[in-house]
């Protein structure tokens, strides 16, 4: 499983969305499922999938897929 | 008597206990250890971690680290995150913020400097570790956060304005966060002691001890092991339904 993949899985395994809806521009918020209780499982599935410990102005940050991928990028995780 | 269940309700998971080498820190650590977890044991001196590493042998992982250091605090997570998936350890299911410090002093006297320090070690860093815990404990939507906060906060007390203070911006973050982390199964519960036979409170001279002895109910002071036996009965599934609670452990204090 490539860097992207795993990154889907975690958005799909935190808001219980379905693969096709994981897309660059999906935004925190827009859907029911990316709440912030989601938001809050989201991080805990991207540290543990890529074995990090995000800063918390990263988790504020984060708020579209695009934007997952560039703040992981900070963390040598490259898509 | 103890029954075997009963005696392994915290086995399968690993907890963290700021504060670990103080009496009511040892006192919980070696109560989560007897109840069947892993303990990460954090404290400042590396006699007291050590001894108790090898009190428990593989069951303590000692970490020294000041609780009022961010960067220190995160690089303790980034160790558990890394080693609560090890098959001795297992997840962190339980985060004890047992760390604190007390000073008294009148208002007349209380310098800036001494509230801006009770604030960070009392209630700032038990802060700092509930948000890295819970982002730990969420990817399992279980776990449970267990304050140590203070009869003097929930009570008040005379010259101790700035630890009850502190105290009490705890109990507050306790009873919200119960609130915002129940959705993902963490339940967030605090224990406030009353006095307590421990380091802190041995300077007490007999007859000013035997005065706050008169005013609880049940006659005598808490021994460490009173609250490490409460906390780890809010840890287990014992109190499973049971969440944004203050638990006075006092023997009934009549202020």
């Amino acid at each position: 499983m490539d860097n992207q993949q795993k990154l889907v899985q975690s958005f799909v395994q935190a808001l219980g969305v379905e693969e096709g809806q994981v897309t660059d521009q999906l935004t925190y918020n827009t859907i029911k499922e990316w709440d912030s209780t989601a938001h809050m499982i989201l991080i805990s599935e991207i540290e543990n999938t890529f074995d990090v410990m995000l800063d918390t102005d990263d988790i504020i940050d984060m708020s579209t897929v695009a934007k997952a991928k560039e703040i992981l990028a900070n963390y040598d995780i490259s898509f | 008597m103890t029954s075997p269940s009963e005696s392994i309700v915290l086995k399968g998971g690993s907890v963290l206990v700021t504060g670990a080498t103080g009496d009511i820190g040892r006192a919980i650590v070696t109560e989560c250890v007897q109840a069947g977890a892993a303990v990460f044991a954090a404290g400042r001196n590396d006699e007291k971690l050590d001894a108790l590493v090898h009190q428990f042998e593989k069951r303590v992982t000692p970490l020294n680290y000041d609780v009022t250091d961010e960067k220190a605090v995160k690089e303790a997570f980034r160790h558990i995150q890394k080693h609560q998936n090890q098959s001795n350890v297992g997840p962190l299911m339980g985060l004890v913020n047992c760390a604190g410090i007390m000073e008294e002093a009148a208002l007349s006297v209380n310098t800036m400097d001494g509230l801006k320090n009770q604030l960070n070690v009392n209630f700032l860093a038990p802060y700092q570790h509930m948000q890295l815990a819970s982002r730990l404990m969420a990817r399992h939507r279980h776990g449970s956060i267990v304050n140590i906060v203070s009869q003097v906060g929930e009570l008040g007390a005379n010259g101790m304005s700035a630890y009850g203070a502190s105290k009490a911006a705890l109990t507050g973050a306790t009873k919200s966060l119960a609130k915002e982390l129940a959705a993902i199964g963490i339940r967030v519960n605090a224990i406030a002691p009353g006095f307590v036979d421990t380091e802190l409170t041995r300077h007490f001279e007999p007859e000013a001890r035997a005065k706050i002895e008169d005013r609880i109910a049940m006659k005598r002071v808490g021994r460490a092991g009173d609250v490490a036996r409460a906390v780890v009965f809010l840890l287990s599934r014992q109190s499973a339904y049971t969440t944004g609670h203050v638990l006075p452990v006092d023997g009934l204090f009549c202020p």
